[in-house]
């Protein structure tokens, strides 16, 4: 079997959400057995991103004032926007916007490892979806940094996985959330 | 293959969502987000497994662009077939929605415009019988 057939999330944790106005925002905590540098460069460069994040970018996010393109995968339509990194303080802080969602990544180190923080700001209805999506990205990139790569899982693919919808349900019953929309054909090929 | 989807941009999704079902009266059919990108769709309630229409952001420049220019020339970013242009027109219209033209005889058809409130205009044809 490899890793990935082997591959199943835990259960759904570390998420909160925080309403502010009208505005959403959902953060996420995991703790990663990476170091705080580790998991920086995963969070920046271009070909680390390629193997877990939700977006691909065409240059590094590590630098302030850096304009980089990010492409979302598996988006049913082309979808790129244009970035700018806002703060990146290496390896504590890095600030960004993604489209209309602003991100703000925090790493603490923890041990030999570290406390990863995500801050984005979402649509009420989509927290559940974003947690869940989010919490696979995060075991990804965890195994991706252990070397025991289980390859990216997003879009589609990530939402025909039965992980996927098992922690779509959790996260929306710990928020409270009214049953999800789910998504369309992709969620009943499955 | 088949028609299956057909796009109009928008400057705002939710008030996009309120318009084409609370006052056009379509129905939802999709609706679900990767990151900061929504796919939002909504198709007639007569049809439902019909063709849909994508109600998409218009946040790319060329979107925005094209958007107001063929606003700008009058020019309907969709138009909708009914069996009652007149009776949809005070319908809609009763429920504050902004015509720029009303019922009018044309060629084979009498059509109707209105103000989708989202940067569009959208045309209501009801083919005549010949």
């Amino acid at each position: 079997m490899t890793y990935r057939e082997q591959y199943t999330p835990g259960p759904a944790r570390g998420a909160q959400i925080r309403k502010d106005g009208e505005k959403w925002t959902l953060i996420l905590v995991r703790e990663l057995r990476h170091s705080p540098e580790k998991v920086w460069l995963a969070l920046t460069d271009p070909a680390h991103l390629r193997e877990w994040a939700p977006f691909e970018a065409d240059g590094s996010l590590g630098t302030v004032g850096t304009t980089v393109k990010l492409t979302t995968v598996g988006a049913p339509a082309p979808h790129v926007t244009e970035t700018t990194v806002t703060r990146a303080e290496a390896p504590e802080v890095l600030e960004y916007n993604w489209g209309d969602h602003d991100m703000r990544w925090e790493l603490e180190a923890l041990g030999g490892g570290t406390r990863l923080t995500l801050w984005t700001n979402i649509g009420r209805r989509f927290i559940a979806m974003g947690a869940a999506g989010w919490h696979i990205c995060f075991d990804v990139l965890d195994r991706l940094l252990s070397g025991t790569p289980i390859g990216r899982m997003v879009g589609g693919e990530a939402v025909k996985f039965g992980g996927w919808q098992r922690l779509h349900a959790e996260y929306a019953k710990q928020f409270g959330m009214e049953t999800p929309n789910m998504p369309p054909q992709a969620a009943q090929e499955s | 293959m088949k028609i299956k989807v057909m796009t109009v941009y928008v400057d705002d999704q939710d008030k996009a969502l309120r318009f084409y079902t609370e006052v056009l009266g379509f129905t939802k059919k999709v609706d679900f987000s990767q990151g900061p990108y929504r796919w939002l769709t909504v198709a007639s309630v007569e049809e439902p497994d019909g063709t849909e229409l994508q109600l998409a952001l218009n946040s790319n420049p060329a979107a925005k662009a094209y958007q107001e220019a063929i606003f700008q020339q009058g020019q309907p970013a969709a138009m909708f077939f009914t069996d009652d242009v007149k009776g949809d027109y005070e319908r809609i219209k009763a429920l504050g929605a902004e015509f720029t033209m009303p019922p009018t005889a044309v060629t084979g058809s009498t059509i109707a415009m209105l103000k989708d409130t989202c940067g569009n205009l959208i045309q209501l044809t009801q083919l005549a019988r010949w």
